[in-house]
């Protein structure tokens, strides 16, 4: 946690540490930030080598007729390539600016604006959004694996008030704005009170949100399907989704494809929504209430703050950017609603975790997740490789990612622990409070 | 919230079940179901007569009892993880897992092949179990000795799974569905086995040492350890053994039509969440969990004959119940009380 | 004969400290010992040598003249010592047999079952022996606390055990319990089991022991027959030490009434009574001491009357506004500052900076936030006049606070909370942990307080400490004040008797020989005698 307007300008810091060099060094010195981040590199790279190891494997008892790689040394033929399917995945997803084995390292005629890499950034918009709902819940303490629920139920309240919504107003780009706002607004409300349920039972009823969360999710799915097929489904559609809401209240996409389902002003919102989180969590009396009974409950109490409000607060404002999350899914990516909504809210764990449950973190990660499901897409199209891959390495990567311990003995083993972060953590504080341990180990526990 | 139910004393009953939460919620289905029975028999024309004929019809025996296996099974699993401890929420991916590598196994020893005198089906099966406790040995691991959070390792496990199984279907298969071995496991199997691991596990929880212990290590795990006995032996025992079950029911599940189906959700289809539904609903009792989960599988075998019969029944809907029905209870009556350290990591002092 | 247990020249080391320095204990086979001292003179350490918790730094265990090594508690428990928490180690849901048996569970049918009858029988066996009284079939929560003791005695003798170690085994209990306890030893005894029972209160070493031997500051005073013992000898021995601080309370004028606690009563986290009506009242410029044995109802008045915990009965009468009940945000804006005895649960925020633990309690205050909006900077220079003014090390306001030692966490709280410009400080156990510097310093701010006129609760168990400061000082036990007295003309002695819930006014035989201070004390502290 640094902050930059913190201490540079007063005189009494400059006759310590050079202050200016403190405020540059600080965000990396920081032991849990640069923690998190060390661990959240280690389990992605794990990850991929796992991933390899799979893709290896599965490459040698499927069966084709020429072999894809062959392993130096041993002559083994295999079926994939594992090499290839992470440059396809990674190169792929971005539209291919690298020119591999041409003379070049770059292809000339590459441009961001290709269809792959607006795939990508698509996805990526979205990640942000269920991103930071879950970083939001998790800060406050709240487990909140409910996040896809709220988006569905976020998605199709902004579908069902921008298809109401629309007749009252003369079609054009002006419309559409008021449109794109209101169906947000209504995502906004519709996850947040989606999201309030169990922030609530939690608060007053005591009930674990993480099972709560779940089912609602389930209830979610279930009833916005029942709706959906029995009252609002388009007339003549084939699967189950509401009517298309006009062209001109969907999210233009700028300089990209159309085909890509991705607008850059979109992923502009989510870059502001993640400065508005950061600023909010960081530098508001909320955020600051919100993140000392999520880090240590009893310190919070002790500073007055009222556990149960925030506790609810919490849990909408987690359900309501997961809401907003579902708006754009409408107004963006399908311009309708409709059944089998993708994973999203599930990934936005992974995102959440694996970006340290901090708002800035989400824009990598969720950036990260956007190429691995951009780049799904171009390991379906370019090799034998199942994309099915791509699920399998999001499981590893959260599997990893929530095992922080492996990776501080592995460090430790590897004798890296006690100049690396973290590893000396535990000793340290042991050793400053060695006298109040004596103490205590006397006098018996203070009861509170 | 007095319930009247609760003070009724059925002799056998008693015994069994202790709490009066699981008692009642048995004694209300079977008066349900009797109810249900008298008047089917005396208005044979109407919706009751329908129902009643549906509800005691084997077809509906025979799809409710291969509905509630895996939900069954997989609550029992989640009960000796859970007592132990260890909050498994990743009972969904040991089902999938385990129906496709049942699936798998069986359709690489090969149909109407033996190995070792066992039926490939049944090879099948034990590799189902194999690849679930496999699963739940590494869950195991990395929850107890590496310290990682229960639940965000519990959602990787039902992530990986659920990528794993369609990413090896296609591998095999040319397809995330198994192509049908033409062989399946009759319904009976499934109802014996639920039967006979809902009574196991009842007597290994209740009467056995290791029953014993592992509600200890669950709610105190530092009085277990003062006695000498291990606890993260035991937790590895209950999560273990959350995989043998889950393994059982994710094998009856697919074997018992002979396919794997790994599109979307998979053939699971959030089984594995309603299993947590079953035993939390079943209050930790292996009977009361067999008693949620035959009535969540008989209401949508139940719906879905009804539907055959022309009735409009909203299917989703009636899918949805268990799940506000879970939501309910917590919220007014909060029966569901975790053992008191599960969740949390336990180091021994010496 | 020898002695079934002989600690020979025991010394335990901690990083920094010596809990135990060359201690000798001697207990013979069949007898009770009491092992007392004040908190932290190093009982449980010597305790947890025994018990194998502890390896020794020095000095060696002998059990029936054998020389003991114990890697664990598991090889204590195999050569027959047991030892019962003050936390016990039961398994709430389930049954008193089920516990008493865990981990040596009788078998059946090929180890398939667990031999019920058996077990039941045996634990009905052995609770019938020694007279305890207790069902097998109860469950552990259905029970009362001093069964439970017994079901934990039980545990151990079912395991053999020979010696049996007793945390401050009347800590929980109730007297008629405390009553019931001493005749299980007396059974336990008569059957050849020898006791050690851990304690700071007199009274129940007098009366429950056939030995004592006294610890403080780690060394062993003396091991004296309690029937050679007086009251007075042992308190002189406990307390021992001089009072290290003259009194520097200059006499002062107590101004307006700031706070008047009316009959309150407050349960504890189980639910059980820990506050028993207590009243008093604390006007401005007065520091009013509260001493006492730690668990004596003492976190539970202090959370009562900040805000942290609703009482059950009774007024808070706070500048002359009824408090009980209000949201700890009220007492935090209503100028009530409070110095928690548990700094790295509540005092502070571990993980955060010193500028962020700054302005715990503040964060919705001017200057640290207008309208929502948090200023670091304003929360940063705070941060930096507490860290220049209260010397806290390192003087880095970056520095997270699990980065700084106890004495320096300390320091920094005291710090937040006298800046916050309050009209009523509550400081529990304000120099716990903390060097003699800091301690002299945070003393003097203390008393710097009261001289502005402020109003100071102060609750601490060093007895020093109290009585230096304090104008008034009440003695705390179970809930009650047994006395509220001048702390300069009242002796330590006196204090000690009244932490041992002896009252002023007692008449017992024990009491008498106190009886002149007593009617002394009656009139020095007039009209203030409170809840007698």
């Amino acid at each position: 946690m640094s902050r930059s307007d913190g201490g540079s300008a007063d005189g009494s810091g400059s006759d310590r540490v050079p202050s200016i060099a403190r405020r540059v060094v600080t965000p990396f010195v920081d032991r849990s930030v640069a923690e998190r981040l060390l661990i959240s590199v280690a389990a992605i790279l794990l990850s991929i080598a796992v991933g390899f190891a799979i893709v290896l494997v599965s490459g040698r008892v499927a069966q084709c007729s020429t072999a894809a790689w062959t392993m130096p040394v041993t002559g083994l033929g295999f079926c994939y390539d594992p090499f290839e399917v992470y440059l396809v995945l990674f190169n792929g997803a971005l539209g291919y600016p690298f020119a591999i084995g041409e003379p070049g390292l770059f292809d000339p005629s590459w441009t961001p604006f290709n269809l792959s890499f607006g795939l990508t950034l698509s996805e990526t918009t979205l990640l942000i959004f269920t991103g930071l709902s879950v970083a939001v819940a998790f800060r406050a303490g709240l487990f909140n694996i409910g996040t896809q629920g709220q988006l569905v139920v976020g998605a199709l309240a902004t579908a069902l008030t921008v298809l109401a919504a629309a007749p009252f107003l003369p079609e054009g780009p002006v419309a559409g704005a008021v449109l794109i706002v209101v169906g947000t607004l209504a995502g906004a409300v519709g996850g947040g009170l989606w999201g309030a349920i169990p922030g609530a039972l939690k608060a007053y009823a005591d009930a674990n949100e993480v099972i709560t969360t779940i089912m609602l999710n389930f209830v979610a799915a279930n009833v916005a399907y029942v709706l959906v097929l029995e009252v609002f489904r388009a007339e003549g559609s084939s699967v189950v989704a509401t009517r298309y809401v006009p062209e001109y209240a969907q999210f233009l996409p700028w300089l990209f494809p159309q085909s890509s389902d991705f607008a850059l002003l979109a992923l502009l919102v989510g870059v502001g929504f993640i400065a508005g989180l950061y600023y909010l969590v960081e530098h508001t009396s909320f955020g600051y209430d919100l993140r000392t009974s999520g880090m240590q409950a009893a310190a919070a109490e002790y500073g007055g703050v009222n556990a149960k409000l925030t506790t609810v607060r919490a849990m909408t404002l987690s359900g309501a950017i997961g809401g907003v999350g579902g708006s754009l899914w409408v107004l963006m990516s399908e311009g309708r609603w409709m059944a089998s909504v993708p994973d999203l809210g599930f990934d936005g764990i992974t995102v959440s975790i694996l970006a340290g449950n901090n708002p800035l973190g989400v824009l990598p990660a969720a950036f990260l997740f956007g190429l691995l499901k951009g780049g799904a897409l171009e390991i379906g199209f370019r090799t034998d490789v199942p994309t099915e891959l791509v699920g399998v390495l999001r499981g590893l990567i959260i599997l990893f990612v929530a095992m922080p311990e492996f990776f501080r003995m592995f460090g430790r083993y590897a004798g890296i622990g006690s100049s690396g972060p973290g590893g000396s953590g535990g000793s340290e504080s042991s050793a400053a409070n060695a006298d109040d341990d004596a103490a205590v180990a006397d006098g018996g526990e203070t009861d509170a | 919230m007095r319930n009247p139910l609760a003070d009724l004393t059925i002799p056998v009953l008693d015994d069994l079940i202790e709490s009066d939460y699981v008692r009642s919620l048995i004694v209300g289905t079977v008066g349900v179901l009797g109810v249900l029975l008298v008047f089917g028999a005396l208005f044979p024309e109407t919706v009751v007569g329908d129902l009643s004929g549906i509800v005691f019809s084997t077809s509906t025996a025979a799809s409710t009892s291969r509905l509630a296996a895996p939900i069954v099974l997989a609550g029992l699993g989640g009960i000796f993880a859970e007592k132990s401890g260890v909050i498994n929420i990743g009972l969904e991916g040991l089902l999938i897992i385990s129906a496709f590598v049942s699936v798998y196994v069986a359709s690489v020893v090969g149909i109407g092949n033996t190995v070792l005198g066992v039926p490939a089906i049944w090879v099948g099966f034990l590799g189902g179990i194999a690849a679930s406790t496999a699963l739940a040995g590494v869950f195991g691991v990395v929850c107890i000795e590496f310290k990682a959070d229960q639940i965000i390792a519990g959602l990787a496990v039902w992530l990986i799974a659920l990528g794993l199984a369609p990413f090896m279907s296609t591998v095999f298969f040319g397809g995330v569905n198994t192509p049908n071995l033409g062989a399946r496991i009759g319904w009976r199997y499934s109802a014996t086995m639920v039967v006979v691991a809902t009574v196991a596990s009842w007597w290994a929880l209740n009467r056995t040492a290791f029953g014993k212990h592992l509600r200890a290590a669950g709610e105190n795990p530092k009085a277990l350890d003062t006695v000498g006995i291990s606890v993260s032996k035991v937790r590895h025992a209950g999560v273990l053994l959350s995989g043998v079950l889950s393994g059982i029911g994710g094998s009856a599940l697919a074997l018992s039509i002979g396919q794997f189906i790994g599109s979307g959700e998979t053939m699971v289809q959030g089984k594995g969440f309603i299993a947590i539904v079953a035993y939390l609903f079943g209050n930790y009792n292996p009977v009361g969990t067999l008693g949620a989960g035959v009535l969540f599988a008989g209401l949508d075998a139940t719906q879905i004959r009804l539907q055959q019969l022309g009735y409009a029944v909203p299917d989703t809907l009636v899918q949805t119940i268990p799940y506000v029905v879970v939501i309910v209870v917590l919220a007014l009556v909060g029966r569901t009380r975790l053992p008191e350290a599960a969740g949390e990591h336990y180091e021994t002092e010496d | 004969m020898n002695p079934a247990v002989h600690m020979d020249g025991i010394t335990k080391r901690f990083p920094g400290v010596v809990a135990n320095d060359d201690v000798d204990l001697a207990v013979e086979r069949g007898s009770v010992h009491a092992l007392l001292g004040e908190n932290g003179a190093g009982k449980t350490t010597l305790m947890n040598v025994l018990y194998g918790l502890y390896e020794p730094t020095e000095g060696t265990v002998f059990l029936d003249g054998e020389p003991q090594s114990f890697d664990s508690p598991r090889d204590a428990i195999d050569a027959g010592v047991g030892m019962i928490h003050q936390h016990f180690m039961l398994v709430d849901p389930m049954t008193v047999w089920e516990n008493v048996v865990l981990g040596n569970e009788p078998k059946t049918w090929g180890g398939l079952r667990v031999d019920e009858d058996a077990a039941r029988e045996a634990v009905a066996d052995l609770s019938e022996r020694y007279g305890f009284d207790v069902d097998p079939d109860a469950r552990i929560e259905d029970v009362s606390v001093g069964v439970q003791q017994r079901v934990e005695i039980l545990k151990a003798l079912y395991r053999g055990a020979d010696v049996l170690i007793l945390d401050e085994p009347t800590a929980v209990l109730t007297p008629q319990e405390v009553e019931d306890l001493y005749g299980v030893f007396e059974e336990l005894t008569d059957q050849g089991k020898t006791i050690i029972f851990i304690s700071h209160k007199l009274s129940e070493a007098l009366s429950a022991a056939d030995e004592i031997t006294v610890l403080r500051d780690g060394v062993n005073v003396g091991t004296v027959a309690s029937g050679d013992v007086t009251r007075e000898d042992l308190a002189q021995m406990m307390v021992g030490r001089e009072v290290l601080m003259d009194p520097a309370t200059t006499p002062q004028e107590p101004g307006e009434r700031v706070l008047e606690v009316t009959d309150l009563r407050a349960d504890d986290d189980r639910g059980v009574e820990a506050v028993s009506g207590i009243s008093f009242e604390l006007r401005a410029g007065e520091v009013f001491g509260v001493a006492g044995v730690d668990g004596n109802g003492q976190s539970q008045l202090v959370e009562s009357i900040t805000g942290m915990r609703d009482p059950t009965e009774g007024s808070i009468t706070y500048l002359g506004e009824p408090m009980a009940g209000e949201s700890r945000r009220e007492h935090i804006d209503r100028g009530m500052a409070f110095i928690p005895e548990d700094r790295q649960e509540r005092g502070l925020v571990m993980s955060y900076d010193l500028t962020e633990n700054g302005i715990l309690g503040s964060q919705h205050d001017p200057p640290f936030a207008e309208n929502g909006r948090l200023d670091w900077r304003a929360s940063r220079d705070h941060a930096e006049s507490v860290i220049e003014q209260y010397d806290v090390r390192p003087p880095n306001a970056d520095a997270e606070a699990e980065d700084l030692s106890g004495g320096n966490q300390q320091k920094f709280i005291v710090g937040r909370e006298f800046e916050r410009d309050p009209e009523l400080v509550v400081a529990m156990h304000p120099t716990r942990g903390v060097d003699i510097g800091s301690t002299e310093f945070l003393h003097d701010r203390l008393l710097e307080l009261r001289a502005e006129g402020k109003a100071v609760l102060l609750i601490s168990s060093k007895l020093d400490e109290v009585q230096g400061l304090s104008d008034r000082l009440a003695v705390i036990h179970e809930g009650e004040f047994t006395g509220v007295v001048d702390p300069g003309t009242v002796t330590e002695e006196e204090i000690g008797l009244l932490m041992a819930g002896e009252r002023l006014d007692d008449d017992s035989v024990e009491g008498a020989a106190l009886h002149d201070a007593a009617t002394d004390l009656a009139g020095d502290s007039g009209d203030e005698e409170v809840d007698a």
